[in-house]
């Protein structure tokens, strides 16, 4: 068993990484994502790795999945400005279905917005921010021992899913530094090397909601790699019937397998009335207003996904039922409460708590959210 | 332009008028055309399949492509060019091509009146052949119950300044333009011995015209329909500059003495028939 | 000498390109390079961008990467640090390599990555119908220019030299041989080559200014070519050709050639 060690958010990112089997990453400086290049440029190459900082994130990411597509497990982290100009090759890597992770660390937005200050603004983003139908993968750890884990994890489902996976947290995570204990192992997946000769293999062929199988560039398999709507061979094609399969098969290789992705916490949620919604940071606001309340005698619960896409549906709708309020909680004007309202479908009464002033949301807002006109937040 | 001549000569002659114009890459395969409908209050743009009056099909494989539009008792008019797509470029020499063949028969079997014209053709005894699609358009006019005082004004409205008598003219022929012949599509006799062999692969052959122009002996030519053929064999001395300077892959340049790869479809000149 | 068409997926065979685009020939002269270095053809990785040039990688037996508008050589920098046995050649166009690429081109010029770059520069933006590249030349119609280009253009290996590429060479795709050895050149020098090629658009650069076809452009760039070291099979091979077509006032050639350190990026001690 190791000790236990301080470090940031970010540091433990680059421990996840580096744990699950990383051994590239590419990347360009940007607050407050940049101590995790600093970070992997010292340690990767001790693993055999290689660090590249390019000249922009959208190259960034293009190395990333050139990389991978020679065999690596690759990486890159960013902030919002960044994850923008990342948006054009995430598409593209979840269309040639090539694995890789990025990392965002959330700060206050839109544009250069508030580089130093946390925020959850980039939820829908990190949904819907490229363009075309496209499942996504989105992890939010609220803590520095969840960002080792999810980071393992966001590894692991990207190799299993041959999918881009994005890891979601915010500034003050990233900064935060937490005593943690790290495993000495982790549990690790890698992408299936296929089990045919290469004169018999095609790259893109797999059954319905199937993953196919990915050799890299130099094992002797010869193949085509192409963001176009591609066949079986990977070569680009016109026919509906083909682009309709693919895409589809893109969804549904995740939707079928939700078993493996989602993850959702509970927390005092069993004979809870009301409870509250909330993810990242939030979340652990969230859990400490739920011990207060219930040291007042109030039964309150928390849910925290920390897959937050695809958005745990079922279990939200299940907490719906039983509680008869459901605050959401998100350091933004409102971006997962309408999946919460969508899964909810009137079940509960649904009370929001909003901000975007760049400050985080405390403990006792929420609290004083549930016992009104107790004058908790005073 | 064509699609919009006939919009405005509908509009001029009282009708409510809707017209769709879809553009694609023609040359690689894709499909450009447009809707017209008109009537005395139009809502859609769109012409459902089986209901067209007419169909103007300026090339020969976009008139096997919409027929499926026309009405029971309606018309095609369809010029008899054909325009092949790298896509269906399987070989010229023989015409073994997915492009298919003209058949003024081919639509016999359903009530549709089929005009096939050579409009190039006409156009070019006018004085120019860029007013072939009046021609079209005064071959679809036939079917129409449109006066050509409509006609002919949206035509001098539209076309270029200085092109609007030749595209009248050629309108006015259109109108009475009868049925063309359709070519004969005759295999060319397989080739003759020479010194080098020239294997021409014509499935991938584009008939850009490159190797012929190039070769330092002429022993190539590209035909008035586009295959290449070779004119003079006996001449080639296996520079392999048409090889080399070929974009499409479809020519090896074998020694005399060497034997011809049989596999795949080419036709080397230097094996005996 | 293997022929080289059997380095063709040929099931994907005819290509896509226009009749008389030159792309095709500069495909060809390529794979003669590869074969003359007798390269492992596992271990060859062609990375493209969008546009006509960017769509020959996929008619070639080797590992093809055809990425997104520009951004190839950001693709191929990942491959080759990740698995630096691969023999990497970009494939991209002058739209595609200066335009929207033009960044990460240099950077990866500037590191003096090894990798072998193809610019195909046919003056124009083929794919989508003919617009204005940073390469048409002034006074050029495109279908953004219908007045001419008023744009200056780009010269693209003064702006590599200037970025530091180590190897830098101009070539005509009318002289398929000098194209094959000026690639060969390339491929085994060590660092960043660049080779623009020029080559024509018949469809939409040669028909929009009325120089002709491709049998036409490439005799046009026959002529005006002063750098033709291999003649092209000892043939006299313009005879119809005017002798009077204009002076390029463009150097072909290895117009630079140093050798200076590869980048690699940060890695360990192997």
């Amino acid at each position: 068993m190791s000790t236990a060690q301080l470090i940031q958010g970010n540091e433990a990112c680059v421990k996840g990484a580096l744990a699950a089997g990383c051994s590239f990453y590419g990347g360009y400086p940007i607050t407050p994502s940049s101590e995790i290049a600093e970070q992997m440029v010292r340690l990767l190459p001790k693993r055999g790795g290689v660090f590249i900082q390019m000249e922009d994130e959208i190259a960034s990411l293009a190395s990333v999945i050139g990389a991978s597509l020679a065999g690596s497990k690759a990486m890159t982290a960013t902030s919002g400005p960044g994850f923008s100009l990342m948006q054009e090759h995430i598409g593209y890597a979840t269309m040639t279905e090539v694995p890789c992770v990025i990392v965002n660390v959330m700060r206050g937005g839109p544009s250069t917005g508030l580089p130093t200050s946390p925020s959850q603004g980039d939820v829908m983003q990190a949904r819907w921010g490229t363009h075309g139908d496209h499942p996504a993968i989105v992890l939010a750890p609220a803590s520095v021992g969840e960002v080792f884990d999810l980071t393992v994890k966001a590894f692991n489902l990207s190799e299993r899913f041959r999918t881009p996976v994005i890891l979601l947290y915010d500034e003050i995570i990233g900064h935060t530094r937490e005593s943690v204990v790290l495993p000495d192992s982790v549990d690790i997946t890698n992408r299936t090397h296929p089990d045919v000769a290469p004169e018999d293999f095609w790259p893109k062929e797999a059954p319905p909601a199937g993953v196919p199988p990915m050799p890299g560039f130099g094992d002797g398999y010869r193949f085509h790699v192409t963001g176009l709507t591609h066949d079986h061979r990977g070569f680009p094609t016109n026919d509906g019937d083909i682009a309709e399969a693919l895409i589809t098969r893109l969804h549904q290789k995740i939707e079928t397998n939700l078993d493996e992705i989602s993850e959702v916490e509970t927390y005092m949620l069993d004979d809870a009335e009301i409870a509250i919604f909330a993810y990242g940071i939030v979340g652990r606001s969230a859990r400490e207003a739920v011990i207060r309340a219930r040291e007042a005698g109030i039964k309150a619960g928390l849910i925290r996904p920390l897959t937050i896409w695809p958005f745990p549906t079922a279990e939200v709708a299940a907490a719906a039922q039983q509680v008869d309020t459901m605050i959401v909680a998100e350091m933004n004007l409102g971006q997962l409460i309408g999946e919460v309202e969508r899964a909810a479908a009137g079940a509960t009464e649904i009370v929001s708590y909003l901000r975007v002033d760049g400050e985080p949301i405390t403990p006792t807002v929420l609290l004083d959210l549930m016992m009104p006109g107790t004058g908790a937040s005073s | 332009m064509a699609s919009m001549i006939v919009a405005d000569a509908l509009v001029r002659a009282g009708h409510d008028v809707k017209q769709s114009e879809v553009h694609g890459m023609a040359q690689r395969g894709g499909s450009v055309f447009s809707h017209i409908r008109w009537g005395s209050d139009v809502d859609s743009p769109l012409v459902p399949a089986g209901s067209a009056e007419v169909l103007a099909a300026f090339e020969w494989a976009e008139a096997i492509r919409w027929v499926e539009y026309v009405r029971d008792g309606g018309a095609v008019v369809a010029d008899i060019r054909t325009i092949i797509p790298p896509g269906a470029c399987t070989d010229r020499r023989s015409w073994a091509t997915r492009y298919p063949d003209i058949d003024a028969g081919l639509f016999d079997g359903r009530h549709i009146k089929t005009r096939l014209i050579d409009a190039s053709s006409t156009a070019t005894e006018l004085g120019n052949v860029r007013a072939a699609n009046s021609v079209i358009l005064g071959s679809v006019a036939a079917f129409l119950d449109i006066d050509d005082v409509h006609w002919e004004a949206a035509i001098a409205s539209l076309v270029p300044r200085g092109t609007v008598e030749i595209n009248i003219a050629a309108f006015r022929a259109g109108r009475t333009v009868s049925d063309a012949e359709v070519p004969q599509q005759v295999p060319d006799p397989d080739g003759f011995p020479g010194p080098h062999q020239i294997e021409i692969r014509h499935e991938w052959c584009k008939g850009c015209d490159i190797c012929s122009r190039f070769c330092p002996e002429f022993c190539l030519e590209v035909d008035i329909d586009g295959k290449l053929v070779v004119v003079n064999a006996d001449a080639c001395t296996g520079c392999r500059l048409c090889e080399l300077l070929c974009p499409d892959f479809a020519i090896t340049i074998r020694p005399p003495l060497e034997p011809a790869i049989a596999a795949g479809p080419t036709d080397a000149t230097g094996s005996s028939t | 000498m293997t022929d080289v068409k059997t380095y063709l997926r040929e099931w994907a065979m005819p290509h896509v390109l226009c009749p008389g685009c030159a792309h095709g020939i500069v495909l060809r002269s390529f794979l003669e390079s590869v074969d003359q270095l007798q390269l492992d053809r596992n271990k060859v990785a062609m990375v493209a961008g969008i546009g006509c040039s960017s769509r020959l990688v996929g008619y070639v037996d080797f590992c093809t990467l055809h990425g997104t508008h520009g951004r190839a050589p950001a693709f191929a920098t990942g491959l080759k640090l990740a698995r630096p046995e691969l023999n990497v050649v970009v494939v991209t166009g002058d739209g595609d390599g200066l335009a929207i690429g033009g960044n990460h081109l240099i950077h990866a010029a500037r590191r003096n990555i090894d990798m072998t770059v193809l610019m195909l520069n046919n003056s124009i933006y083929g794919m989508t119908g003919g617009q204005a590249a940073p390469t048409t030349p002034e006074g050029s119609v495109a279908s953004t220019t219908p007045q001419g280009n008023t744009e200056p253009n780009f010269d693209a290996c003064k702006l590599l030299i200037g970025a530091g590429a180590s190897h830098v060479v101009r070539v005509l795709a009318a002289n398929p041989l000098e194209m094959t050895k000026v690639m060969a050149d390339a491929m085994t020098h060590p660092g960043f080559s660049f080779i623009e090629i020029i080559s024509d658009c018949p469809e939409y650069f040669g028909r929009y200014n009325k120089v002709g076809g491709g049998a036409e452009m490439l005799s046009w760039m026959a002529v005006r070519d002063e750098g033709i070291t291999i003649p092209l099979a000892n043939k006299s091979f313009v005879k119809h050709v005017p002798s009077s077509a204009p002076p390029s006032g463009m150097k072909t050639g290895v117009l630079h050639r140093e050798v200076r350190p590869v980048y690699a990026g940060v890695r360990g001690e192997q």
